[in-house]
């Protein structure tokens, strides 16, 4: 087990959880601090603060230094990895799935030239 | 907490059901298609016995080295030309993959690609995480992410 893969298994396990996926969605709209992100939950800043490790650990945020509120910041980089994996498994049914359409081209292709004689191939 | 995943693909093609169910069922055709990006699969190597309990067997050749891996199933499920099921029983508890055709009456059909239990292979990641719910709910919110952040 490579490294990334630990990081990714890391992001994954962080994104299970709905609050922290919620968490993330307001992040993605800029910074905030714990104060504004427990607001719209029904939840103590000392819970929040617990789901925050979760996404720091995952390196899906980080906290600045800045001043005693110590906004959260959302990190794209990890979340990008994420997605990249995704693609990458998605792939194979998707270049398969192209090389069918070309497949069904020839044989529309085939099915022109050998059905109607008077109508010339474009 | 599951070790499995789940991955579904859709796609639209223009042809009728009939013709995308025979595509995905006849060695003369899927040996045009089937194999990964860089690899083969040449007609002698695909096993088509189109019946509940048949056997489903392409033998994927590596362009590069020659290499070769062979996927072997056992169809479930044949009903040309709405669906399409095959189980690989290689795979640790089955992988199941289910595939159905939609006709959209415009001269095209929709072909959705759905698998169950996807290996530890392809989702070590998801699993060793007991990421059990959909793959492609998350995809969608990732994306989402990724969209709103740019």
């Amino acid at each position: 087990m490579t490294v990334v893969d630990d990081g990714l298994s890391l992001v994954f396990a962080a994104l299970a959880d709905p609050t922290r996926r919620a968490i993330l969605e307001r992040l993605a709209a800029g910074s905030a601090t714990v104060g504004e992100l427990a607001e719209p939950f029904a939840m103590s800043q000392q819970a929040v603060s617990k789901h925050l490790k979760v996404l720091e650990q995952a390196r899906l945020i980080s906290r600045t230094r800045a001043g005693q509120a110590r906004p959260c910041v959302l990190e794209p980089t990890n979340l990008d990895a994420a997605t990249d994996w995704i693609n990458r498994h998605r792939r194979v049914w998707a270049d398969r799935h192209d090389r069918l359409d070309a497949h069904l081209a020839a044989l529309r292709a085939e099915q022109r030239d050998g059905g109607a004689e008077e109508t010339s191939a474009p | 907490m599951t070790a499995t995943g789940e991955l579904t693909y859709r796609r639209i093609h223009r042809a009728p059901p009939e013709l995308l169910f025979d595509c995905m069922t006849t060695p003369e055709h899927l040996t045009r298609f089937w194999g990964p990006t860089g690899t083969t699969t040449p007609l002698d190597g695909i096993v088509v016995d189109l019946r509940p309990g048949g056997a489903f067997e392409t033998t994927m050749v590596n362009d590069a080295d020659g290499s070769t891996y062979t996927m072997r199933a056992v169809y479930a499920e044949v009903r040309r030309p709405d669906r399409l099921v095959w189980v690989e029983a290689d795979v640790e508890g089955g992988m199941r993959t289910t595939v159905t055709f939609t006709d959209l009456h415009d001269g095209r059909t929709e072909v959705v690609t759905h698998q169950t239990n996807v290996p530890a292979a392809y989702l070590s990641a998801a699993a060793q995480a007991g990421f059990a719910t959909s793959l492609d709910r998350f995809e969608a919110y990732v994306a989402g992410l990724t969209a709103e952040r740019g």
